[in-house]
């Protein structure tokens, strides 16, 4: 240990240069990093839903499907349809748009007076002025299932225009595009923007706002914690430098190895700010501490104290986020586990490396280091917090113990009104035009939760296309499937369309003969693939429930598995039934990760004290803190989501340290053959001022994360905050009093 | 005088821009008279389409037109779509024959700019009307080969295009190659006559490229067996004929 303090000294300006290097060349990098919000390509390929759903997107490109929506009172009215054509026309000539459709271009196959139409709805150079035909118009529209809720809601009150993207286009260029183009036609009609593309946009818009908004503010909230603390410069710079240099690193890390930021990863920048200035404060406090005055001999005491304290509590938050790589489903869920194990390891070596060189750099210059800054400066904290609680703790340890026991009765009860929601149209603020123009599809459009069916078999095979026809009508059985749309539903036009009855002719050359009608069309991209050995069912899933979904997920498995032959194979996918999986998922992955967690983290503490016993102990605050956080989410209705299940175990990662850094002074004061008393006395006094400033600053930088564009961040910023103070308090007051009653017998005989 | 010198550019340059623009509206009714001025024509033409993954399918039809304004395509092979015909009569009637269900259907009008029959071609590009009719033409560059065209749609006529650029061969005046402009001024498809050959003395392409560059989906035509001025009677463009 000593060898290893006086390296540093000897290396200081060596480790700041080097420091300076890495920071200049990982800056660097951060730049490259991208966004990437789309829920779909973080979903697992050994998920077979998820995998079946990104082979959807590639061969029908139905993954890159956007919606404009245009509401206004009447949509049928001529210049409200010149608008519709209008934008149409315009996102059609829009780089990197594959089709658009809408009422103004969908196909339409009727038999009129002239014989079979395989034409347009609406002809385009001769949109309907007079009232009756705008009425026929809606009349046709509105009996039609190819277009009543599918591209004009029931009332007539909204229509869609629905694009895909091409499959090589930049997703977030070509939603804004289509934003700003539309935005600048100025048109009367209330505009929203749903689909993916657009939600993956206006997410990635609101990580970006986010980060910006966010991270200078949560900056300058632990700032001001330190400085209150502390009341030094140092006591702010040099854990904000050193969280800002983690942060970078980390970022620019994620940058060399291709990752992209994703809304969880998003707060990555706001826990190492945590995390990094908790460590440095820990080195800090430390060096403080020591009354020397030949510089090296500070580092050696400080460092020989601080050191293991430090690594241990950067190893079990480690295990915290590591946690995540094998719990999690989502991938960027594992990379977020990854990335911030990472930045929590840059933290803790700067903070014990970089730290102590900067503070043999500055100390250095100083004429008189024996006056020591901190401790000149009375502390209103160790007055009127410290000394109370110390108090407090010897005289009631029993009252402490029983009102902790109680907490964690009634805590224990809240966790079975845990709720779980993965819903993305709720991550948004209420009154986001994104949250709203999802509310708008889900009202009058069916929802926009995509379902697809995939037929693997000969489409121009009179059964199969029987079956997907009877698919169909299984599925419109549901009262949560308003609409559904096959190759099926097009050849059953047609044939009707000649004359020949409303159903899919016997013969399978009638049917090619049919295809060869509506071969080259846009829509039969979408509807099957270019071989023709493989057609799809698209339709919609209304109910955001997920037990409906659960439901509905058995009601088709049960056809499918009855239907589903050699000729014919059938297999479903869409965004419900990973819904489903994902919300099974976040129960699992949170009792998985976290026990994994308890259990190193047990082992670890224990290896490190030597005691397993003691390491069990360590854990018991944070256990509490755990209880409650579940038993606040229970009773305040806060669901478990994508974000607020990583809490747990970041809390254990964090929360942990609180309880290492008492342990560690408190085995410190007894191996040092002080008795139980001025051990825990001890422990209050110096680990629990840089505990207490530590929690409020993790506290404070945290809910900073209330103001975040994003609820599953603002949920998780407040739950963090919350058990940030429980587990803080807890490490203070509940494992104290548990040493005290523990070793009560052992004092009084020493006495 | 200055006036006087300045009257006499501007009158010169006023007339060499109407030269040019003579030159160009005479280059392109010259090139409808080579290229619309058989009475009748008939050939074989196998056509393939390609995917933008590579996949190739292939189908056989027999061709045969009268004047600008009527058209029998009638599929040979492959052997599901053998005698659909489609037939084409002037005032934009439509008739197709699907002889699964031995019953002619009219089609509308209005699907014009619609793909015909799977390939990169509209019902609108088969149309073999003069273009001098329907754009006007501007002579914007030339080699010792061709002539470059941009023609732009005459004033209120319907089209999805914006604009065409052509090469027109110096040597014999045919079409050689034409882009076809979206109303966005994007290039949306690519069409390329070649194999050029003087057949019963009228010049035709043999082999004719449609390319969608939106949709990277191409259609090749390959004639063969091409005859001019046969003397066909009006009796082989009638639904009658179509069904045989």
């Amino acid at each position: 240990m000593e060898k290893f303090a006086k390296t540093i000294y000897r290396f200081r300006w060596g480790i700041i240069i080097t420091v300076f290097i890495l920071t200049a060349l990982a800056g660097f990098q951060v730049k490259n990093l991208k966004i990437n919000s789309d829920i779909i390509s973080t979903l697992p390929d050994d998920d077979p839903h998820a995998s079946l759903l990104k082979d959807v997107g590639e061969k029908f490109g139905g993954n890159k499907i956007g919606m404009v929506i245009l509401e206004t009172d009447d949509i049928f009215k001529t210049e409200v349809l010149e608008h519709v054509r209008q934008i149409t026309e315009m996102i059609g000539l829009m780089d990197g748009i594959s089709s658009v459709t809408s009422l103004t271009n969908i196909l339409d196959i009727r038999s009129g007076e002239d014989g079979l139409e395989v034409g347009k709805l609406i002809d385009e150079y001769d949109i309907p002025e007079t009232e009756e035909a705008l009425e026929e118009l809606k009349n046709k529209t509105l009996s039609s299932d190819l277009y009543k809720g599918v591209i004009v809601s029931e009332d007539a009150t909204a229509t869609i225009i629905i694009f895909t993207l091409l499959e090589d286009a930049d997703v977030e260029s070509v939603a804004q595009a289509v934003i700003e183009k539309t935005t600048a036609l100025e048109l009367p009609e209330n505009i929203y923007y749903a689909g993916s593309p657009m939600l993956v946009t206006a997410i990635s818009d609101l990580i970006a706002a986010d980060l910006i908004r966010l991270i200078p503010i949560s900056f300058v909230v632990i700032a001001l914690v330190l400085f209150l603390g502390f009341r030094s410069k140092r006591g702010v710079i040099l854990p904000l430098l050193t969280s800002a240099v983690a942060i970078i690193w980390t970022m620019g890390l994620m940058a060399m190895a291709g990752y992209h930021m994703t809304m969880i990863s998003n707060n990555i920048p706001i826990l190492l700010l945590a995390i990094g200035s908790a460590y440095a404060i820990h080195v800090l406090n430390r060096i403080a501490q020591v009354r020397e005055s030949e510089p090296e001999r500070v580092l050696i005491i400080a460092l020989t104290y601080i050191l293991p304290p430090v690594a241990l509590a950067a190893v079990t938050t480690m295990i915290g986020f590591v946690s995540f790589i094998f719990g999690a489903y989502l991938t960027m869920i594992r990379d977020f586990g990854l990335f911030t194990a990472l930045g929590t390891m840059f933290s803790a070596i700067l903070s014990l490396v970089f730290i102590p060189a900067v503070v043999a750099v500055l100390q250095k210059k100083k004429t008189n280091p024996s006056i020591n800054p901190y401790k000149e400066k009375r502390s209103y904290l160790s007055e009127f917090i410290l000394a109370p609680l110390r108090i407090l703790l010897f005289k009631h340890p029993w009252y402490l113990f029983s009102a902790w026991m109680l907490l964690i009765l009634i805590s224990a009860g809240g966790i079975f009104l845990i709720k779980r929601n993965v819903n993305i149209q709720d991550y948004f603020r209420p009154g986001n035009p994104a949250r709203i123009a999802e509310q708008i599809m889900e009202k009058k459009f069916g929802g926009t939760k995509p379902i697809f069916v995939v037929f693997t078999g000969d489409m121009q095979n009179p059964e199969v296309l029987n079956t997907m026809l009877r698919t169909q009508e299984h599925m419109q059985k549901s009262p949560d499937v308003l609409t559904t749309q096959s190759v099926a539903d097009l050849i059953v036009q047609l044939s009707a369309g000649l004359g020949e009855g409303e159903n899919i002719p016997d013969d399978q050359d009638k049917i090619e003969q049919l295809w060869f009608l509506i071969d080259g069309n846009e829509m039969l991209d979408r509807l099957v693939t270019e071989d023709l050995t493989e057609g799809i069912i698209i339709s919609k899933f209304i109910s955001s429930d997920d037990k409906v979904k659960e439901a509905f997920g058995v009601y088709m498995e049960k056809f499918i598995s009855e239907n589903s032959t050699e000729e014919c194979k059938i297999r479903i996918t869409g965004m419900p039934f990973i819904d489903v999986t994902m919300s099974t998922s976040l129960l699992r992955s949170q009792v998985g990760s976290l026990s994994i967690a308890i259990v190193f983290v047990i082992i670890i503490v224990g290896l490190i004290i030597r005691s397993l016993f003691r390491g069990l102990l360590a854990t018991i605050p944070m256990v509490a803190a755990i209880i409650i956080l579940f038993g606040f989410m229970g009773f305040a209705g806060i669901p478990l989501n994508i974000a607020t299940v990583l809490v747990a175990s970041v809390v254990l990662g964090i929360g942990i340290d609180y309880s290492i850094h008492v342990m560690s002074n408190f085995n410190f004061w007894i191996n040092f053959g002080e008795d139980i008393h001025k051990a825990i006395e001890d422990t209050i006094m110096i680990s629990g001022k840089a505990i207490v400033i530590n929690v409020i600053s993790v506290t404070a930088g945290f809910l900073v994360l209330l103001f975040s564009e994003m609820v599953p961040l603002q949920y998780f910023g407040l739950l963090i905050g919350f058990s940030m103070l429980a587990s803080g308090l807890a490490a203070l007051t509940l494992l104290p009093v548990i040493l005290i009653l523990i070793n009560r017998k052992h004092t009084f005989q020493k006495r | 005088m200055k006036k006087i010198k300045i009257v006499t550019i501007l009158l010169l340059a006023l007339c060499s821009m109407g030269l040019h623009a003579q030159t160009a509206t005479e280059i392109l009714r010259k090139t409808d008279e080579v290229m619309y001025s058989p009475k009748d024509q008939s050939a074989d033409v196998k056509i393939i389409l390609t995917d933008k993954r590579g996949n190739r399918q292939e189908r056989e039809a027999r061709y045969i037109q009268q004047g600008s304004d009527k058209r029998l395509f009638k599929f040979t092979a492959p052997a599901s779509q053998r005698g659909i015909a489609f037939l084409s009569l002037p005032d934009d009637v439509i008739y197709i024959y699907l002889p699964a269900y031995e019953k002619e259907r009219r089609i509308a009008s209005h699907v014009k700019n619609q793909s015909f029959a799977g390939t990169d071609f509209s019902y609108d590009d088969m149309e073999s009307k003069p273009l001098a009719e329907e754009y006007d033409p501007v002579l914007i560059s030339q080699t010792d080969e061709v002539w470059k065209l941009k023609l732009v749609p005459k004033p209120g006529t319907q089209s999805d295009y914006s604009r065409l650029e052509m090469e027109i061969g110096k040597d014999n005046l045919y079409m050689r190659k034409v882009e076809y402009y979206d109303r966005g001024g994007q290039k949306m498809k690519q069409l390329e006559n070649r194999k050029l050959k003087k057949i019963n003395g009228y010049w035709t392409a043999t082999e004719i490229e449609m390319r969608d560059l939106q949709r990277e989906h191409s259609t090749l035509f390959i004639s063969n067996n091409i005859l001019f001025d046969s003397n066909l009677s009006d009796d082989e463009f009638t639904v009658r004929r179509m069904k045989q």
